[in-house]
């Protein structure tokens, strides 16, 4: 095995390395300059993204273990971009006194995350992939309680750990049984049929996965535990976590599953209307922005199943594109949540009454992204939104097309709610004006910019469809 | 073993589950004397029922009263709950019987330690090196997750 073989796993090893710069900097670093180290991960973690844009090789190693193509880096590429957001996001929520002796471990866990979103988009063995999805889920439950003075906090990483750990034994279950059927378990020589027991397998997989995308009926812990996270952890949750699962759903389903197509169509086709319709009616009713949030973001795991359904080359480039496009709006949105609710510990929506009045740029940078999720032209959701839906016409499913145009509309009004909330409502007590830090503003007008951008510029999605031809 | 795994999760009384648990995993590991892996057999004891369980009692004892019981679930509840339970095991039996098993014609390896020893660290085909490491990157966050959760505010301490 040669220097050159090793770097094929270039994106992994460069998170692996900054993980551990932090951890050998947190221990010898001097108590009173602690603070830097938020900076410092930040530039590590710019390095990095910058890095995984750069030509690299692709292939396998370790005996088919690790596989990685254009596709797969593109994948990374989009989630290392999030996370960078994600920290920019999480200066100031960092800077509290409470959180002073704990900075370098929320960079460090978050990494670890990554790095098993890496392993396990590239993952070639079930074992691999198992041990990514972990690697991606026991961190962040950490993370999710990491206000530990709150019990809410500490609720969220209860229910995390608990949900996910039973969805991880239903999907060993799922991938136990696969074994039994196949006697192999790498992916490249993987030989599915389409007997009963193979069928049975890929349901308890699905169901696995399904947890991690939170999709209806596995969306149950969704609520609570996006409502209890610090609101870093929340948008790291909501797109880091589900868009990796995506991806390895876009990957499993398109090359181990083929042979049953026409059954996990069906499968995604009912959990798509249910998640859809389910996630957008809970929505309406949600007081909180971070539950409000989470619904929503339910309802756009259902509309990203909408173009898996299909299983043709176009529909998985637009689930790629929809999930790069979500990734910039959800964050903007969380951002401004975050801002809002550091400045003054506001959460709810009716606290957003009049906040134009006193931060107009947060709020246009709210609506931008409101507007994106909820698919107004010109923005890059409409076009996300588009594509899936020329996705879905495509491979013929028009009652599915039928109920998903309908959810747009419902989306759009509790959408628009929050959007009134801010310019028309009036309020006594409006949050007043305030500025966040430079890294907020920088992560705010990067994703502003992203939301703008990927919509007009069109090589973005000719790419990405270029790189799924094959699948 | 079935059995016990049954009296572990309806035992209502914490540190009898564990108990229960405790028989389960030595039956898992007598599974694995039968089919001749004494390697993983030895394990299974060693770090399950020794290991495992003691941490489990361990903690309970700090955490909980020996005394206490849990609530009583109620009937509608433990109704569906086994309907579904039983649903899903016929399920998963009829799949199971309706399938075909081929024998597999791969050549029998023996499972010594020095050869399970070499395949962990081998990074070839049928190697386990990379997972061996990610292993190891997992256990590492889980340890600044514990610490992390666990930590007290800097100004208690």
């Amino acid at each position: 095995m040669s220097l050159n073989e090793l770097m094929i796993m270039r994106h992994e090893w460069a998170l692996v390395a900054v993980a551990l710069i932090l951890l050998i900097a947190e221990i010898g670093m001097n108590e009173n300059r602690k603070q830097n180290i938020k900076l410092f991960a930040c530039v590590l973690m710019t390095l990095v993204t910058v890095l995984g844009f750069l030509p690299a090789d692709t292939g396998t190693v370790f005996g088919n273990m690790y596989v990685t193509d254009p596709l797969r880096i593109l994948m990374k590429n989009i989630l290392n971009v999030g996370v960078l957001i994600i920290f920019l996001q999480s200066f100031s929520w960092l800077k509290q006194p409470n959180y002073q002796d704990r900075i370098t471990e929320f960079y460090l866990l978050m990494l670890s995350s990554l790095i098993g979103v890496s392993y396990m988009i590239s993952s070639g063995h079930f074992l691999m992939f198992y041990l990514g999805l972990e690697l991606t889920t026991i961190p962040i439950a950490a993370l999710a309680a990491y206000e530990q003075f709150k019990s809410k906090s500490a609720e969220a990483g209860i229910k995390l750990i608990l949900s996910s750990a039973f969805s991880s034994a239903i999907l060993l279950f799922g991938i136990s049984i696969l074994f039994a059927a196949s006697g192999n378990l790498y992916f490249n020589s993987y030989e599915s049929s389409d007997s009963i027991i193979n069928v049975l397998g890929f349901i308890f997989f699905f169901s696995g996965l399904a947890f991690k995308i939170s999709i209806v009926p596995f969306h149950l812990w969704t609520a609570d535990v996006y409502e209890g996270s610090p609101t870093s952890v929340t948008s790291y949750l909501s797109v880091i976590s589900k868009g990796s699962a995506v991806f390895i759903l876009v990957i499993v389903l398109t090359t181990l599953f083929r042979v049953i197509q026409p059954m996990w169509q069906e499968v995604l086709y009912a959990t798509s209307i249910l998640t859809m319709t389910i996630g957008n009616l809970f929505a309406i009713r949600q007081q909180n922005v971070k539950r409000f949030l989470a619904f929503s973001s339910i309802a756009q795991a259902g509309f990203i199943m909408l173009g898996i359904v299909g299983g043709t080359a176009l529909g998985m480039a637009t689930v790629i594109y929809f999930v790069l496009v979500y990734v910039f709006s959800n964050l903007a949105a969380f951002g401004v949540v975050q801002a809002v609710e550091q400045a003054s510990g506001k959460v709810t929506v009716d606290d957003y009454n009049g906040l134009y009045k006193t931060n107009p740029k947060l709020s246009l940078v709210m609506m931008l992204a409101l507007f994106s999720l909820a698919g107004i032209p010109p923005l890059a959701g409409f076009f996300g939104k588009f594509f899936l839906f020329t996705a879905v016409a495509e491979s013929g499913f028009y009652v599915l097309l039928g109920v998903a145009v309908l959810n747009t509309v419902i989306s759009l009004y509790y959408y628009l709610l929050v959007v009134k909330a801010m310019f028309i409502n009036s309020s006594d007590t409006p949050v007043t004006a305030f500025t966040s830090d430079m890294a907020m503003r920088i992560s705010l007008v990067v994703c502003s910019v992203g939301i703008l951008v990927i919509g007009f510029y069109s090589p973005v999605f000719a790419y990405i469809k270029e790189l799924c031809v094959g699948i | 073993m079935i059995i016990f795994s049954l009296m572990a999760v309806t035992s209502r009384r914490i540190l009898r589950a564990a108990v229960y648990l405790l028989f389960a995993l030595a039956g898992t590991a007598a599974l694995y004397f039968m089919i001749d892996y004494q390697f993983l057999a030895a394990v299974q004891l060693i770090v399950y029922a020794g290991g495992i369980v003691v941490l489990i009692i361990f903690s309970i004892l700090l955490t909980t009263h020996i005394n206490e019981k849990l609530e009583k679930p109620a009937p509608g509840k433990v109704f569906i709950t086994a309907v579904l339970a039983l649903g899903g095991f016929v399920l998963t039996v009829y799949a199971l019987t309706q399938h075909n098993f081929v024998v597999s014609d791969l050549p029998q390896t023996e499972a010594t330690v020095s050869h399970i020893g070499e395949k962990l660290l081998g990074y070839g085909e049928g190697g386990y090196v990379l997972p061996f490491e990610v292993i190891s990157i997992l256990l590492l966050a889980a340890m600044i997750g514990a610490i992390v959760i666990a930590k007290r505010k800097a100004s208690d301490s």
